[in-house]
Formats: C-alpha cells, structure tokens, sequence
C-alpha cells in the first residue's frame, strides 16, 4: 500500500503534483525567446494588415515605414552578431544591402526568374564576398576590417551607379502573392526577421556563440581551447554580410525602388552608421536590443514622429536627437536599452525588498 | 632518439580525428543509456501512479478519518493569518519604527508605535482564533455529514491497484530493459565499426616515433629567438608520465616562452618536442597549429584567469569542449536535438568535474564578479575538461593567499592522482613547487642550470647563484632566500 499512496489524502498530493508539473512545462513554453519572437512578428503584421486598410485606426503609412524598419532590423542583427559576439567592426552593411537589393533587381526585374532564386543568389554573393573579404582582413585585428569595408562599400555603391543608377520592379510575384502597392509586404519581412532572429538566438546559445565570446575575451585563451579564430570571425563575418544581403531583399520587396547615387541613400555611408547606431543604442549583445535599435533610428521617425506636425516639418531634429542618444548610451550605459531593462528590474525588486524590510524588518529565515 | 618524418595528408588526419571524436560520443552514449531508461520508466511510473491515486480518491476519502481530514482543511484555510502573523511578529521583533499597517502619524513616540503594534498583533491573534473557533464548529457538522470511516471499499480497492500497478512496472521493465539492450547492441556494433576505421587510419599516420619508456613529452634542444634575444637558447627536458614537474627560474629566465613553444603560440627557431598524444601515439608538436594542440590531449591555465565574464561558470567549461561537438554550424544554427543531447552529456560531465573541484555551487553563476580563488578552480576544471594527458599550468599560485595556495597543492595532487594527467608548471611561489613537484628544472636566460628532485634542486650551487647572484655567504638557505626573492 505504502508504495502507491505516499500522501495522507489520497488525491490531493497527487494532483498537486500533477498541477506543478503543468506549471513548469507552461512557464518553460512561455520563457521560449522563439514563442517571444513569433508574439512579435504576429503583431506587427497584425498593425501592418490594419494600416494597409486604411480605416485610419492606424495610419496607412505605417505599414511601409514598419516593414522597411524590420528590413533594416535584419542587418542590425548580423551586425549584433559581428560586434557583440565576435568583437569585430564593420562599416560595410549599406554596400552590402545592395548585393540583395541587385540581386533582387536582376533576378525579378530584368530575368523574371522566382523569388526564391533571387534570395538564394543574393545569399551565395554575399557569402562569396563575405568570405574573400574576410579572407584578406581578418587576419589582421583591429581598426582594418572597419577601413577595408568602408572602402569596399564605396566601391560597391560607386559600381551600383555605373551599372543602373535607379532600380525599380513595379510588379512581381512572391511565391503565390503578386506585389503591387497595395500589397501588405510587411508579412515577408517579418518572416525573414524572425528567422533571422532565431538562428541568431540559436547560434548563441550553442557551442559556437561561446566560441566567439571566447575570442572577444582572449584570443590566446580561445585558441588553447582549440577555437579557430579565422574560422570563427570569418563566420561572424559572412553571416553579418549574408543577413545585409538578405535585408536587401526585403527591402526591395517593401519598397520596390532604390537610387544608388542618392548621398544619403540606403547604399550610402550613413545607413551603415545608423545600423551601427542603433546596435549601440539597443545594445550589442541583445537580438531584442537590435531590433529596437533600428525601430529607434529609423521606425520612430516614419510612424510615431510622423504624426508631430513639428517633427514632420524638420526632420533634422530627430537626427539630433538620435545622436544626443548615442552619446548618452554609450556614456552611461553601454550594454545599451537591454542592459537599461536588466537594471531596471533589478531595481524595481530591489525597491520591493526595501519596501518590505521597511514594514516588516530583515527577514529572520 | 629515431628521427623520422613521416608526412600524413591533413585529410586522413582530419578523418582519424572526426573517428576519435565518434567513438568517445558513443562510449559517454553507451554509459549514460541505464540512466536515460530509469528516468524515462520512472516518469511513465509516476504518471501510472498519479493515475491510479485519482481513482482511489473517493475510495481513499470515506476512509480516512472526516476528523482528522478536516482539521488538515483547517490549516490550510488558517495559512493567510499565519503569514500575517509571522510578519507582524517580525515587526515587532526589530522594534521598527514604522508601523505594521497604515503610516507613521506626526509627533507619535516610538513607544507608541510600538504599543500600536503589539494591539494589531493582538487583534490578528484574536481573529485568528475566532476564524479558528469558527471552522472548529463546521468540523462536527462535517463529520456528521461524511459518517464514520470506512476502509472497507478502499482496502479491496487498493490491493486490486496495488497489483496493477506492479504489474505496469514489471511490463515497463521488461520493455525498457529490451529496448536498452538492443539500443546498446546498435551502439557497439557501431562503435567496432569507428575502432577498425581507427586503426586503419591511424596504422597510415604512424610516423614510427618513439620515445623512451614512461618519456611523455620531450624536449629536445629547444630554441626561441626573438630577433637577437635567445630567449630560450637549447634547453632539453624529459617529463615522465605521471609526474608534476616545476619550471622555475629567475625573472626573464624563458619559462613562459617554453610554454608558449610547446602549446604553439610561438613557431620555435629550432629543436623538437615530440609528445604521445593520449592515443598513444608519438607525434612531433611542430607539425600542429595552436588551436589543434589541444586535441592532442595538452591543455593549458593562464596566469591572468583568461574565463568569459558574460556566461556562467558551467558554460565556461564547455568552451573547452568546442572542438568535441560532431553537429555542424548549421546544425546549431537550427538547433537540432543532436546538439542537445551532446550538450546534455557535456554539461554531466562538466558538473562532475566541478564537484571534484568543489565548487559545483557556483555552477550557474556568472564568472563575473566570482572571487579570484574560485575562478582559477575554474580555469583549471576547463582544462580538465578535454580528456587531456598533459596540463600546463601558468603560475597557478600567482595572487592566491596562503590558505589558498596550500589547497591548490592538495588540488594538484588529487588532478594528477585521479585523472592520471601529468602535470608542467611555471611557478614562482617556492613553497608550492617544493611542496608539490616530483621533478624540477631551473632555468635561467634560457639555459638549463639544474633538473632534479626538489632536494637536489636546493642544494644546487648553480641555482643558488642564478637567484641570489654571487654571494660569499655559501651556507644560505635557497629555498627561503628564493622566497623573499619573489
């Protein structure tokens, strides 16, 4: 008898039991960074299916300012990758997004082939480059893979206006659905985010996010563990490059035009900043961080901001702003907006106890 | 010494390294298979159980008795008084100013408040009985309700689960002791298949070395310069399986640089180090690159604790393990359950090496802010982590007190003694090399003065010399004079 009934009334332990297991399997589920992730992707094309209906509950050009922030998300989380995991620094992203957004051009536009082709070549160029960049200039640390891609950007940038200075596909279909600009296009970029997002959450939390830690923090140390480095920055490399490629692509889908020569264009020096800016912000160990970051530098301005007559008569502000925000991040704190929450709860249950000591004492347990 | 270089394609090196690889992963997969079905028999047994109790529950309450049932309700329901109670109690134990409920009023006395509080503490009792009178009166209508117990339906009941349930187990037995044997059958017929591979490959890269018997690493007129500077200038050593052997020398002897020589961070200007690997083959360290040397079964500890600050403790050591991983980047990058079974095995044995070094505590901390003792355990249990053979250790002692440094000589000791690893170290604390080294060698401007047992080393004239300079005194005591030295 002892052996099936261990508690005094039967049932109740055993249900209790039961119940806890559940609980534990329900928190589990629910702390799944990949759930968090898939929440937020339904969301925003859920704001983004509202907008494009125009009703006004939510301003219509909100869909294509969310979708071509999220497109630019892409890239920041490779840069994420390339800056707080691996220690490396690069000034190349916008050059690199016009590998996607011409692969794209050339592969839809002028050849009419699917769109699935489009992103495996964009992806097998990036990584081609990726990897004979990183080949040449990571074998050297420091400051020159900074020097060495933002000379490459330029270069890219000035062989994009040689080639077609304005690119632009009216129409074309993605996989079933034809893109028009009534299309709601945000639906493709969040898919590819968030499986960006979850291979990049995968990848560090396996073996080889520690490796790449491990050579942030010493390289000799990460070598006696048998870590290669080159072939580790080159992978952090060649991912940053391919996750550029391939917010190209999304970008292209969102906003189906693109002019190489404009200075300040996406091709320019100045988005890769401001992804550079915004994994700073967001903070450069956070994948969340990223996304945020980006939503800062370049979302807040086309939804929220918009709607602030003031804002939206000079724009030059919130430039300003952006920069005052680098500043104070970086001086205070610079883990960036995810090492801010981390502290803020900290804080808040610090208060708590506080809060409790002071009504009831020190706890005596 | 023979010497003859036998050159092996990368390729086939590669493949007998990818073979080794499989087999430990089998031989840590067939260990844990007993464990893996226990578990899953007692989860299915567990469920089985939860089951059965549901049906009894009826049976199990008119048997037991309404009284007692009643009274365990009792407490339960008094639980959010007593919570109340004990934190009132607190209150007015630290004889806080402040008061239990409400705020503190303008011009009240501390006394006051206390006196406050002790009423509120008394009112809560009160109302604690009273809630307790009150639930005490429902009990008799309770038992009256329920009747008398009864144990005649539950005992014929619990013999008839009883038997079902041992039957489940013995059904669950059989099964899973079915599928574990056929399980590991797979995994040794598998695991035969990878050892001939091994030794097919292996009879290929055999490079017909030789060392002398019990001769785990050799050194053999090893020189490292730096532009001009002979830093190492034909130094030869032998370090006998099994053994702890000490590097020591004055300041800028080249101890560091032999290390780094033989772990390969720096290309030696000329000599050989030949090493048997934990395969038991002889292999020429030259021929390695630094991030393959490990696999070769040598790891080594810094002298500044060079851990990850932003992962835990745990997570630090399987960095060591990197290289030991058979799923791919992509495998990873999608997360498969290959990964998580070698991790599961990985992290087992990670907790069993941080218990033998006692501080399996500390296991999900972060390495930041662990103090400077802890994280040297650590960084050695990092270098216990690849199977190694030979463990270099770079001043272990350096900015450990006392206490401290008399535990890392016992730790030494228990390393070498229950992992059979042989140990190098560099080291300036004296004591702890005489206390702990069977061998020792001094160097110094990267010629060999002395090898010897610690004995001999102190009595060494040539030592002395090297760390006091000329002296008349010849009657001085090496061993403390060095001490001070440091």
């Amino acid at each position: 008898m002892d052996k099936l009934l261990t508690n005094k009334y039967g049932v109740k332990g055993a249900v209790q039991r039961a119940d806890a297991k559940l609980t534990l399997a329900l928190r589990k589920t629910v702390s799944n960074p990949l759930l968090h992730y898939l929440i937020f992707g339904v969301i925003m094309c859920v704001i983004g299916y509202i907008a494009k209906q125009n009703t006004g509950v939510i301003p219509y050009s909100w869909e294509s300012g969310l979708a071509r922030t999220f497109a630019y998300s892409i890239a920041s989380v490779g840069f994420c990758l390339l800056m707080g995991y691996s220690g490396l620094a690069s000034l190349g992203t916008g050059g690199f997004i016009g590998i996607g957004t011409y692969a794209m051009y050339y592969i839809m536009g002028v050849l009419d082939l699917p769109f699935a082709l489009a992103v495996v070549v964009a992806i097998a160029i990036a990584a081609l480059v990726g990897i004979i960049v990183g080949f040449i200039s990571l074998r050297i640390e420091g400051i020159y893979l900074v020097i060495l891609t933002l000379g490459l950007s330029e270069i890219l940038r000035q062989i994009y206006v040689a080639v077609e200075d304005n690119i632009s596909i009216s129409r074309f279909r993605v996989f079933i659905e034809t893109i028009t600009t009534r299309s709601v296009t945000i639906y493709y970029v969040m898919v590819a985010l968030i499986i960006v997002m979850i291979v990049t959450t995968n990848l560090i939390n396996s073996p080889t996010g520690r490796a790449m830690l491990a050579m942030k923090n010493s390289t000799s140390a990460a070598q006696a563990m048998g870590i290669s480095l080159i072939k580790y920055r080159l992978l952090a490399f060649v991912l940053c490059t391919v996750y550029a490629a391939l917010s190209g692509v999304m970008y292209m889908v969102t906003t189906r035009s693109v002019m190489a020569s404009d200075a300040n264009g996406t091709y320019a020096l100045i988005t890769s900043l401001n992804i550079l800016a915004a994994v700073i912000i967001g903070g450069y160990k956070s994948v969340w961080g990223a996304v945020f970051g980006t939503f800062i530098m370049y979302g807040l301005q086309t939804t929220l901001l918009q709607q602030v007559n003031f804002l939206a008569d000079n724009p030059i502000i919130i430039t300003f702003f952006s920069g005052i925000l680098v500043i104070v991040v970086v001086m205070f704190f610079p883990g960036g907006v995810a090492q801010l929450l981390v502290e803020l709860k900290g804080l808040i249950k610090k208060l708590i106890k506080k809060i409790r000591e002071g009504r009831y004492g020190k706890d005596l347990g | 010494m023979e010497k003859t270089s036998v050159k092996t394609s990368p390729r086939v090196q590669k493949k007998l390294i990818q073979a080794r690889q499989s087999i430990n992963w089998i031989k840590a997969e067939l260990e844990s298979l007993p464990e893996l079905y226990e578990g899953k028999k007692q989860a299915k047994l567990a469920r089985f159980k939860n089951k059965l109790n549901k049906q009894l529950s009826s049976a199990a309450f008119k048997a037991c008795d309404k009284g007692e049932y009643y009274d365990g309700v009792i407490d339960s329901k008094l639980m959010r008084y007593d919570v109340k109670k004990y934190m009132a109690h607190r209150a007015l134990n630290h004889g806080t100013a402040k008061r239990i409920f409400g705020t503190v009023k303008l011009g009240q006395s501390y006394d006051e408040i206390l006196s406050e509080q002790y009423a509120k503490y008394q009112q809560l009792n009160a109302a604690r009985a009273e809630y307790k009178g009150k639930l005490t009166e429902k009990k008799a209508a309770f038992v009256e309700k329920h009747g008398a117990a009864d144990a005649t339906e539950y005992n014929a009941l619990i013999a008839k689960k009883q038997a079902e349930y041992d039957e489940y187990e013995a059904k669950l037995t059989a099964a899973y002791g079915a599928a574990m044997s056929e399980k590991a059958e797979k995994l040794s017929q598998k695991l035969k298949g990878y050892e001939s591979l091994t030794e097919q490959l292996s009879a290929k890269t055999a490079g017909g070395l030789k060392l002398e018997e019990d001769v785990l690493l050799s050194v053999r007129d090893l020189k490292m310069y730096f532009g001009g500077l002979k830093a190492v200038d034909g130094l030869s050593f032998d370090v006998k399986k099994g053994e702890i052997f000490g590097l020591i020398g004055p300041n800028g002897a080249g101890k560091t640089t032999v290390f780094n020589c033989i772990t390969r961070f720096y290309d030696a200007t000329g000599g050989d180090m030949y090493f048997e690997n934990k395969y038991g083959e002889v292999v020429d360290m030259r021929s390695f690159k630094v991030h393959d040397v490990i696999l070769q079964g040598i790891s080594r500890t810094f002298q500044n604790v060079e851990l990850i600050k932003e992962i835990s403790v745990v997570d630090n050591l399987l960095v060591a393990c990197t290289r030991e991983y058979k799923t791919g980047i992509i495998g990873q990058a999608l997360g498969l359950p290959s990964l998580k079974k070698e991790e599961k095995l990985l992290r087992a044995k990670a907790m069993k090496i941080l218990k033998f070094m006692g501080i399996e505590s500390y296991a999900a901390w972060y390495a930041m802010g662990l103090p400077y003792g802890i994280l040297k355990k650590v960084e050695i249990a990092r270098a216990l982590m690849c199977d190694a053979k030979l463990i270099i250790m770079d001043e272990p002692a350096a900015g450990l007190n006392d206490s401290e440094t008399a535990d890392l000589t016992r730790t030494i000791r228990r390393i070498r003694d229950e992992f059979g690893v042989t140990i190098l170290l560099v080291e300036h604390d004296m004591s702890l090399v005489m206390n702990v080294c069977d061998t020792v060698c001094a160097i110094s401007f990267g010629r060999m003065l002395a090898i010897g047992t610690t004995d001999e080393i102190k009595k060494n004239k040539a030592v002395q010399e090297a760390y006091l300079g000329v002296d008349e005194d010849e009657e001085a005591q090496p061993q403390e004079e060095a001490e001070g030295n440091e």
